[in-house]
């Protein structure tokens, strides 16, 4: 038992070993060469010149531009969602964010680069705008696809500048009109440029008109922004702010806030490459910002580096879940596979599968049948002992027949580790490999192999199919009357 | 064999009928196939080969989604699709005599050489009559608390507005030794195949396949987002002739049992839970449970209880109580099997966004009688003389545990992983790193390298510590279509160094 603690052990310390040495040479990897090229395809507000380069959006002038020097009252605000950079309450974050909150989905919402300032609570609660003032084309958007952030012309009326024109915009006569007053990094030798905005359209299905119609107002999906200074990512919904009202699936159930995971998320046509060779029919899975993963907080689902091991208890429960990103092609490529997984046999399994068998330690059968898969690959290696005669012999696989099976049983005896792992045993034995010895009144050696208190319940057994019981006895046996 | 060809040559036409078809609509079809080469010996623990296994494995798919037309925008719309794979896995390496039932020196019941499933093939709709209604007709597959299954029928599903849905299926179980099937779903416990062309004397025990109806129930909640379950019932039947003298000789006399009789019966019930149910933040709990009526016992029960502890730290109790059932037919569902019971811990941490750490262990709690029986009905033992030894303690502890770290990013993963089971038969522990890479978006690179360390304790002589490489590079000819060569080199002492290569090749054709 000590001998076996300092194996495990050192096994122990010696995979620790692995695995730091693994993160200490582990480089980045190549950049996925599919991301630059949607990002051309990300409906900029302004054309993007690279990837955006922090999770939230930088209220922070771009890299290389000069810091902005307005002399204007206020010019500290609306460079972040608080004064000061403080943190964003939990209440002013959207419905179904979590506390602490991580944000939205990366994936669904690619990361942004806001290269603006703008004040949200001074243009609500001082100078009278409402969302729709900027806004106005939330109102009637169908689709992702249309950019609903406002055009510079919006700000003219106000800020007494003049965006007619993108190509020869006119700055206003004060402070506020200046374009460094709302443009980060700009400087007067910058012209008419300006820093460019990145705003990737979100990877996800979203009807701003619908929810509009049903008097669903900002709030319920962005949060609080008109307390709020800068709005950014964190303001875009979160999945479990949706299910407050998209609690039903298919059509029949309340209104047409289905649950369906394809009325928010993208559909994938038959040509979308998923991670799991899914397709139509399914979820789109991936995408040039990453693959979408389910979270945590469904279900555990979240495919941690031991979902291997546990995804029986996800699956098991809720199979529709997984069948909303795989087909039963991905799952039967294990369930039903024909080529061993690498990940879930690992090395020469072959010649260590028998003591996992034994130990029970990954259910077989989750994956294999015993009297098919198991018994025909052991026949044809002469391991079984219904093999064909022809079959080369490869030896006694059990113990001495004076432990295994001699009678009377001892400890080691076949019988004891039978009752621990029967299923061991059917993974290489026939019916009459048992019945030699197990059959009763004549049909074999009359060894009982029941359970204590069997013939107590064996009536309905015997009611329902009494095929078992006149294998090993006669149909007249006697004792097969406490079965009757 | 004999319908490899036809059904081929039918998926073909099929599919050319999809792609050649002038829909005014957005039917979207696709034909798929994945093939696997494979080349590898397998060893005697003497280091002599057994088997050469040359095999060949490949499938066709075919799919065609949203037969109808209609409004994409529309999340009302009444959606209809077919999808359908075939399967062939032949063996090159084998012997012919191994599936010839006129050679009883080298038949092995049972194996074909190249056999042809049908792996599903369906017909699916979904959001029919105002959305109440959804079907699916033809060979599917089934996953809930009653395991993996697999049937020929139809499934009628109906979604209230009322937080709950019903269904009702129905037709006949997948079943081996039968038409353009694979006996991988049906209930284990009997040898069973096509016994076409047998003698009568050759293999009793190998019993002939016949049809065997199914029929089932579940109703499951539905729009509830803190609560899911679904409880689900089955039944299937196994008809036919079944030879029950497991001796050519008969013995005592030969019996067959003719007549329709039960094979499962089995009710289930599995659920998920947020706690409490307005802060999934919390904790989650899931359980399962299923009942076999032809045994009268609990077959399985299983609960996992995660408390997620940070916004990167989730740890998670586990327990899995298992009772070995089978097939109504097999007399091991009254051998002496007693349960095992499973309880575990685990815990997964988000080192960053890209890092992620999990590790647990187990301990396994295998049960024997501890109290001596007899039994009147057996003449080998009586009250007066029991010389058989019952262990004082049922309960062996097999413990185990399982560590794993990945980096993944885009497409690249690169993990380390580590594992061990000990236990009084026998130990097993080990460790590999694995990488996988799509490089400029094209070129695949894999590899992965293990060690591990085995110790039969039954048969000291077999204990070995074996190394493994396998180096893989591919191309992606498109979005999904992909050529893959593998190479892996296996050494323990116990077989020398074994070879094993591999091609892949996955093709997606798409509109």
């Amino acid at each position: 038992m000590t001998a076996r603690r300092h194996l495990f052990s050192f096994w122990l310390l010696l995979a620790s070993v692995l695995c730091a040495a693994t993160l200490a040479v582990a480089g980045d990897p190549p950049k996925d060469t599919a991301a630059p090229a949607a990002a051309a395809d990300t409906g900029l507000v302004s054309p993007a010149s690279g990837p955006p380069s922090a999770k939230v959006a930088p209220a922070t002038p771009p890299a290389g531009a000069a810091p902005h020097t307005g002399t204007a009252a206020g010019t500290t605000r609306g460079l972040a969602p608080m004064p000061n950079d403080a943190q964003v309450p939990g209440k002013l974050l959207p419905p179904g964010s979590f506390d602490p909150d991580p944000g939205p989905s990366d994936v669904v919402f690619p990361l942004q680069r806001v290269t603006i300032r703008f004040n949200h609570k001074f243009h609500v609660t001082e100078a009278g705008a409402t969302c729709k003032t900027c806004h106005s084309a939330a109102y009637t958007s169908q689709s992702v696809q249309d950019s609903l952030i406002p055009a510079g012309a919006v700000c003219d009326s106000c800020h007494l500048t003049d965006h007619s024109n993108p190509q020869k915009v006119e700055a206003g006569d004060g402070d506020e009109g200046k374009c460094a007053f709302c443009h980060l990094g700009y400087k007067d030798s910058d012209g008419n440029a300006v820093a460019r905005l990145v705003m990737p359209r979100a990877n996800m299905v979203f009807n701003h008109k619908k929810h509009v119609d049903r008097n669903i107002n900002c709030q319920q999906c962005h949060g609080a922004v008109q307390e709020l200074e800068l709005a950014t990512r964190d303001q875009l919904p979160r999945m479990r702010g949706c299910f407050r009202c998209h609690q039903m699936t298919d059509a029949a159930a309340r209104g047409t806030a289905k649950s369906d995971c394809t009325t928010c998320h993208v559909k994938a046509t038959a040509s979308d490459a998923t991670p799991s060779g899914a397709g139509s029919g399914r979820m789109k899975t991936l995408f040039a910002s990453g693959a979408m993963l389910p979270p945590r907080w469904m279900q555990n689902a979240a495919h941690t580096p031991d979902w291997i091991e546990r995804h029986k208890f996800v699956a098991g429960v809720d199979s529709q879940l997984c069948s909303n990103c795989h087909r039963e092609d991905f799952c039967v490529e294990c369930h039903d596979g024909r080529v061993r997984p690498r990940r879930i046999h690992p090395n020469d399994y072959i010649s260590m599968h028998p003591i996992d068998a034994r130990q029970a330690a990954t259910k077989c059968t989750s994956c294999h049948r015993e009297q098919s898969f198991c018994l025909g690959c052991h026949q044809r290696l002469g391991i079984s002992m219904s093999g064909p005669p022809g079959a080369r012999d490869s030896g006694r696989f059990h113990p001495p027949k004076s432990i295994w099976s001699d009678a009377p049983r001892k400890p080691g005896h076949h019988g004891i580790e039978a009752e621990r792992n029967l299923n061991a045993c059917v993974s290489c034995h026939v019916e009459r490999d048992c019945v030699v010895c197990h059959g009763g009144q004549g049909v074999g050696g009359g060894f009982n192999p029941h359970r204590a208190g069997f013939a107590g319940g064996c009536q309905t057994q015997m009611r329902r199919n009494p095929r078992p019981c006149f294998v090993c006895h006669a149909p007249s046996d006697g004792v097969l009357a406490q079965c009757r | 064999m004999r319908s490899r060809t036809p059904t081929h040559v039918a998926a073909l036409v099929a599919a050319v009928t999809i792609f050649a078809s002038p829909a005014a609509y957005a039917l979207d079809p696709e034909i798929t196939s994945d093939t696997a080469a494979q080349f590898y010996d397998v060893r005697s623990p003497t280091g002599e080969t057994v088997l050469a296994r040359r095999r060949l494995t490949t499938t066709l798919g075919v799919s065609a989604y949203d037969l109808i037309p209609h409004d994409k925008t529309s999340h009302d719309a009444s959606e209809l699709s077919f999808r359908a794979r075939m399967r062939y896995d032949a063996d090159y390496g084998a012997n012919g005599g191994e599936a010839d039932a006129g050679n009883s020196n080298s038949l092995v019941p049972g194996f074909s050489r190249g056999p042809v499933d049908l792996m599903y093939g369906y017909l699916e709709g979904r959001k029919f009559a105002g959305g109440w209604l959804g079907f699916k007709l033809g060979r599917q597959y089934m996953v809930d608390s009653l395991g993996w299954w697999s049937f020929d029928g139809g499934e009628v599903k109906v979604t209230t507005p009322y937080y709950f849905s019903a269904e009702v299926y129905g037709g006949l179980e997948v079943r081996g030794g039968m038409p353009l099937s694979s006996p991988r779903f049906e209930r284990d416990g009997i040898w069973r195949g096509d016994r076409t062309g047998y003698d009568p004397s050759l293999y009793p025990s190998f019993q002939p396949s016949d049809v065997a109806p199914a029929m089932g129930v579940a109703l499951e909640s539905s729009g509830v987002t803190w609560l899911h379950g679904r409880l689900s019932y089955r039944r299937v039947y196994n008809t036919g002739n079944s030879n029950v003298s497991e001796f050519a000789s008969g013995l005592i006399r030969p019996v067959n049992y003719d007549g329709t009789r039960i094979s499962q019966e089995r009710i289930g019930y599995s659920f998920d839970a947020t706690l409490p149910p307005s802060m999934p933040q919390v904790a989650g709990l899931k359980g399962g449970i299923s009942y076999d009526f032809y045994n009268a016992k609990v077959a399985n029960i299983y609960a996992s209880l995660d408390g997620y502890a940070s916004q990167k730290l989730t740890v998670s109790l586990d327990y899995d109580y298992y009772a070995p059932t089978y097939d109504a037919d097999s007399i091991w569902n009254f051998f002496a099997g007693e349960p095992t019971n499973d309880i575990g811990v685990r815990a997964d941490y988000n080192l960053s966004d890209t890092v992620a750490l999990a590790g647990g262990g187990h301990v396994r709690i295998l049960e024997a009688d501890t109290a001596a029986f007899t039994n009147t009905g057996s003449p080998n033992i009586t009250i007066a003389s029991n010389p058989n030894y019952y262990p004082s303690n049922g309960s062996a502890f097999d413990e185990g545990f399982n560590a794993a770290i990945r980096h993944r990013s885009g497409q690249n993963v690169e993990a380390v992983r580590a594992s061990g089971n000990f236990g009084k038969d026998g130990d097993r522990v080990g460790g590999d790193i694995s990488l996988e890479h799509v490089l400029y978006a094209r070129y695949i690179a894999e590899g992965r390298t293990g060690l591990w360390h085995w110790n039969d304790k039954l048969r000291p002589d077999r204990d070995a510590l074996g190394f493994q490489v396998v180096a893989g590079i591919g191309y992606k000819l498109a979005q999904r279509s992909r050529v893959l060569f593998e190479y892996e080199v296996d050494a323990n002492r116990l077989v020398g160094l074994r070879n094993r290569a591999m091609v892949w090749l996955n093709v997606a054709v798409t509109k």
